[in-house]
């Protein structure tokens, strides 16, 4: 365990929680707040509970690792600060929306203005170029001006740095390049809060310790930044861990990485 | 819809471009069909109605007893216009006669004659003279140009037809008419002529007319002719009692066709409607293809989906991209179909008119008729593609993750997931093919009605004709005898005397004589009957038939209600189902009295028939007509010869002639009965093959429908597959659980096919204008059984090796 990175990272955190957030929240409300949420899942055999009264509160600026075994709810607590899934019961408000209240159509929009979403897979629409794929959600939301869009999108790309695959199709690039480009495209709208789905797990671990860097690069830049990773050396870069263990936030690991057991981050 | 959607749209139309290709043809194609049997349909409808109004047809004709001279109607016709809600009134007459054939002898077809006053003003029941001019002089006929074919009769030549005291008569034949209010010749089997009232005398008859035709308004004043029937009968009626008390003249007979109506409408109509039903159900198979294969479309972008929702897209933006997808589809095969439809019916319109004896003045569909496509080719495909259209568009984020191409399964299916898995021996393939299909019920249920929406129509179309034929061959069965003598029946002889003569002739084994006549049913309390009867007497009026005592030629028909007429009932009468349809209010038990000779008589209602052979009508017993009318001598003589060849036929209806002919017996004709049912037959051709192409085109639809519907499914499992490549599978299993589920749809489809198919014959054989029994055509159902597995095993194919060539890198980079 290095205790320098998490010194290192701690400051950032101190650092940007001096700025207000993008959306101008005041600092004493947290851009996430879940509340006892619960997630059951209704199967043909029997119901599962992935989510048992999950508590948790994410500070605008914060960069929070979220981690667990296989199993755990990760990716159903990610699914549901999204707006994906719905939770059987619990209240969740995320950048001052209660989430509850909105329709399908109404979080879709909301989605597309307030979160950036990555996935495990690279989930680029093949039919359009990498360009055009990271202008899409711009064309959704409409609030940047159709002119500006591509001059847009490309500072976009140069900031993940595949500026010269812009006119590709998304089959053409590595898998390093596409998960960019899906990062690219999930910062489109500029949105305050950026959920990652294990965003390295199906890279190699150089590609993946750039793709980490990435984000603690945008975190430096003020984005609040959730992920769900496997990624080992992740602790370096984060400022916050939240352990899941059996769909609960894992008792005594709580606010601070250097209470983590390692052997738990990784089982 | 934003300029990137739109982009996508297009790359994705041109990345499945194949299906687009396959989708717009279907389409097009049941379009077309549809759209050329539509319009077909109005233009004849329009065309008959155009053609036959246009002749002024009287909306009555009143019979008299006797006829009187020329002039004398002349001056009632001129006093009847001036009675209330008479338009028009002209006097007329007709008859018809035998013609003789080249080579003497008196010919099977007579020629029907119309006679008019040369001073007629020729409004009412008029005809356009192609060749020569009316009135045509003494001695001379215009022919009616359908008849030239059939009575081998050329224009400057003359016609020689049996007078009414039996000398054979020239006429010369001074030009051509064209009547289209007259079923053509050769649907008739009857000339049609014309000739002024001059020409009577040459024909050894006085000039005398005794038919008053009649227009008649809906109320006095108006001038156009009324098309309320009931209307007209009142009119016609008042009128017959100012005319017997004005004239003192004694009424036989009203007729009272169905205004404006050609004889033929209601037959062309329901034959049109019959093949439209057809086109319908092409246009709605090709809908149902369209929408499987969008859905296909729709599932494989399900990933996509989940994408654009999870970055911002909201339903109806996706809604608008999958519309536009399906509008792209439904512009292009309208587009398509427009001008191969409108081809098809300019030349199947033609046709038909041919058939009807009406010359097209356009063959142009009116413009709502077009509308009508162009909304059927938008919005059907658009209607059957909504569901998934917007199931599409309502796919979550999280049903887009959880998609794996598999339905949500109930408990019932996994139960039969775990029966199958515990038959034991059957082959594991053949489980995995069963499982695939019950994945996705949707679509499986989708290729299943496709394939049997076309095996429905297939069998039905077969079924019908089958139909056709088997009354046909039941008629031919009933029909025992082998000539038919027609007599004049004007000689006092005997009827054992008739048959004696023959009976005796070389390949003769058995004569009967027998008496057909036409008759109607005069209401109770009345003088005359007022019928539905057309001009030519033929169509709307009754035929009765006098059974000889111990006929062996008939045997007592199937019984609807009542009983068959016992060997010598007098008094009696027998009814077919068709005249019982006729006269809706008549049970077995009660009385008419009908017309028979000119002279009311009354009957006793027995028994109500099926119709099958002889024609339908009503039945009487020679007993019966005997008592009635004091004739005794048949008119017909029925004779069965040895052998049942057209040689001996022929051989004896000749020489029955010249026996009879050399006894001063008044021969009509005498003909083998195969010669009409062979006339028949041969128009009935261009229908059949209308049939079988539309069934044909459907087949083409349901396989063109399965073989996408494979690939659909193909496409989907892409992963699968590549993962049972990856554990080694070899490429023939792979193949062979692909066709297998194609084969299984098919044999599936072709159970289900049995409910459109047993539909659709019901119909059509209760519909089209031609006898026929209900029945499933055995050869149609084995024909289609092989058709549909063999298609199922071929369509499958390409979707079957493009399956087992997956490698597992395509299956892993396949989103
Ligand atoms: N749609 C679903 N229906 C039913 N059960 C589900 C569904 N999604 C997840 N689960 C169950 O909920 C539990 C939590 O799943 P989740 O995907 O959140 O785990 P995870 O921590 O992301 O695991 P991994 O590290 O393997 O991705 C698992 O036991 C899983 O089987
Ligand atoms: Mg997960």
């Amino acid at each position: 365990m290095n205790s320098n990175g998490l010194q290192e990272s701690t400051t950032r955190r101190q650092a940007i929680a001096g700025r207000s957030s993008g959306e101008g929240l005041p600092l004493s409300e947290p851009l996430i707040d879940l509340h006892q949420v619960v997630k059951t899942y209704e199967s043909p055999s029997q119901p599962f509970t992935a989510l048992r009264g999950i508590s948790l509160q994410v500070r605008a600026g914060e960069f929070v690792a979220v981690v667990g075994k296989s199993g755990s709810g990760k990716t159903t607590l990610l699914n549901i600060l999204a707006g994906i899934d719905r939770p059987t019961s619990g209240a969740i408000s995320v950048a001052g929306t209660q989430l509850h209240a909105l329709s399908e159509s109404q979080l879709a929009e909301w989605r597309g203005r307030t979160i950036g979403l990555v996935f495990q897979f690279f989930q680029l629409l093949p039919t359009l170029t990498i360009v055009e794929n990271v202008m899409l959600p711009m064309d959704f939301v409409e609030i940047i001006p159709a002119a500006e869009r591509r001059p847009k999108a490309l500072k976009l790309l140069e900031r993940v740095g595949i500026r010269d695959q812009a006119d590709k199709l998304p089959v053409t690039l590595s898998g390093g390049e596409q998960q960019r480009a899906a990062i690219a495209r999930a910062l489109a709208n500029d949105p305050p809060l950026l959920l990652a789905d294990e965003p390295t797990g199906n890279l190699d671990s150089a590609t993946g310790t750039s793709v980490l860097e990435l984000f603690a690069n945008l975190n430096a830049e003020g984005r609040t930044i959730v992920v769900v990773t496997h990624e080992r050396d992740v602790r370096r870069y984060i400022g916050r861990q939240v352990m899941l263990r059996d769909g609960r936030v894992a008792d005594g690991v709580q606010p601070e990485a250097d209470q983590l057991e390692p052997a738990e981050v990784r089982p | 819809m934003t300029r990137l959607l739109f982009v996508k749209l297009l790359r994705d139309l041109r990345g499945a471009w194949e299906r687009i290709v396959l989708m717009i043809l279907a389409l097009s194609i049941t379009l077309v069909m549809f759209s050329g049997v539509f319009y077909t349909w109005g233009v004849t409808g329009r065309e008959m109605a155009r053609a036959y109004l246009s002749t002024n047809p009287a909306s009555a004709t009143i019979w008299l007893e006797r006829g009187l001279n020329a002039d004398e109607m002349a001056a009632i016709a001129v006093e009847a216009r001036k009675q209330p809600g008479i338009i028009d009134a002209t006097s007329r007459t007709q008859f018809t006669l035998q013609v003789q054939q080249e080579g003497g002898g008196w010919g099977p077809n007579p020629l029907q004659i119309f006679v008019a006053a040369p001073d007629d003003p020729m409004r009412i029941e008029n005809f356009t003279v192609e060749q020569g001019s009316w009135p045509p002089a003494a001695g001379e006929i215009l022919i009616d140009r359908s008849s030239f074919d059939l009575l081998k009769l050329e224009v400057g030549e003359a016609v020689v037809v049996q007078a009414p005291n039996g000398a054979p008569t020239s006429l010369r034949i001074s030009g051509v008419v064209y009547d289209p209010a007259l079923a053509p010749s050769f649907q008739e089997q009857k000339g049609h002529g014309f000739i002024s009232a001059e020409s009577l005398p040459v024909l050894g008859e006085p000039v005398a007319l005794d038919a008053l035709n009649i227009q008649v308004a809906d109320q006095p004043g108006l001038i156009t002719p009324s098309r309320d029937r009931d209307v007209i009968v009142a009119t016609a009626r008042d009128l017959v009692g100012w005319l017997q008390q004005t004239y003192g003249v004694a009424i036989r007979e009203i007729q009272v066709p169905t205004p404006y109506a050609h004889p033929h409408q209601a037959q062309a109509d329901s034959l049109l409607l019959g093949l439209l039903v057809f086109g319908v159900a092409g246009l709605l198979l090709s809908a149902i293809l369209v929408a499987t294969m969008l859905n296909g479309l729709f599932t494989q972008q399900i990933p996509q989906i989940g994408i654009m929702k999870a970055i911002g897209a909201r339903s109806s933006r996706v809604l608008q991209l999958y519309l536009l997808m399906t509008l792209v589809i439904a512009v292009a095969s309208t587009a398509l179909a427009i001008v191969p439809g409108i081809f098809i019916s300019r030349a199947f319109t033609p046709a038909i008119l041919t058939l009807l004896g009406v010359d097209a003045e356009s063959l142009t569909a009116p413009a709502w008729m077009y509308a009508v496509v162009i909304a059927a080719g938008l919005g059907v495909p658009l209607l059957f593609a909504l569901a998934s259209l917007v199931k599409t568009s309502r796919t979550t984020v999280r049903e887009a993750l959880d998609y794996r191409g598999v339905d949500r399964r109930g408990d019932i299916s996994a139960r039969f997931d775990a029966g199958l898995g515990r038959l034991r021996g059957l082959d594991r393939t053949v489980l995995m093919a069963f499982r695939n299909i019950f994945r996705r019920r949707a679509r499986f249920l989708l290729s299943v009605g496709l394939l049997a929406s076309a095996g429905g129509v297939f069998v039905g179309g077969m079924s019908t004709m089958a139909g056709f034929q088997a009354s046909l061959d039941r008629e031919r069965e009933l029909r025992r005898w082998d000539v038919d003598v027609r007599l004049a029946g004007i000689d006092q002889v005997l009827a054992d005397a008739l048959t004696n003569l023959v009976a005796d002739l070389p390949g003769v084994t058995r004569v009967e004589g027998w008496s057909t006549l036409q008759t109607s049913v005069i209401p109770p309390g009345q003088q005359f009957s007022v019928t539905r009867t057309y001009p030519d007497q033929g169509h709307g009026s009754i035929a009765v038939t006098v059974v000889p005592p111990d006929s062996s030629l008939m045997d007592p028909p199937p019984m609807l209600e009542g009983h068959w007429l016992g060997p010598n009932e007098t008094g009696a009468i027998g009814i077919s189902q068709g005249v019982a349809e006729d006269l809706p209010d008549i049970r077995s038990g009660d009385t008419i009295q009908l017309s028979i000779g000119g002279r009311p008589t009354n009957w006793r209602v027995v028994g109500i028939a099926e119709s099958v052979g002889h024609g339908g009508g009503i039945f009487i017993t020679q007993e019966g007509f005997e008592a009635a009318t004091g004739v005794s001598q048949p008119n017909l003589l029925r004779i069965v010869t040895d052998n049942h060849d057209e040689e001996t036929r022929t051989a004896v209806a000749q020489a029955a002639e010249r026996t009879l002919t050399d006894a001063g017996i008044v021969v009509l004709s005498a003909a083998s009965v195969s010669r009409s049912a062979a006339a028949g037959a041969g128009h009935m051709l261009p229908l059949i093959l209308v049939f079988l192409g539309l069934s044909i085109a459907m087949s083409v639809v349901g396989f063109a429908g399965l073989a996408s519907t494979m690939s659909t499914n193909v496409l989907e499992r892409t992963r699968e597959f590549g993962v049972m490549s990856a554990i080694g599978a070899p490429a023939s299993t792979v193949r062979r659980l692909v066709v297998l589920e194609g084969i299984f749809i098919a044999v599936v489809s072709c159970m289900i096919a049995a409910i459109p198919a047993l539909l659709l014959t019901a119909i059509m054989t209760g519909v089209l204008p031609m006898p026929g029994t209900f029945q499933i055509s055995v050869s149609g159902v084995v024909i289609w059984i092989v058709v549909v597995v063999l298609g199922a095993a071929l369509a499958t194919l390409a979707p079957a090796s493009q399956a087992s060539r997956l490698t597992v890198r395509e299956a892993l980079a396949y989103l």
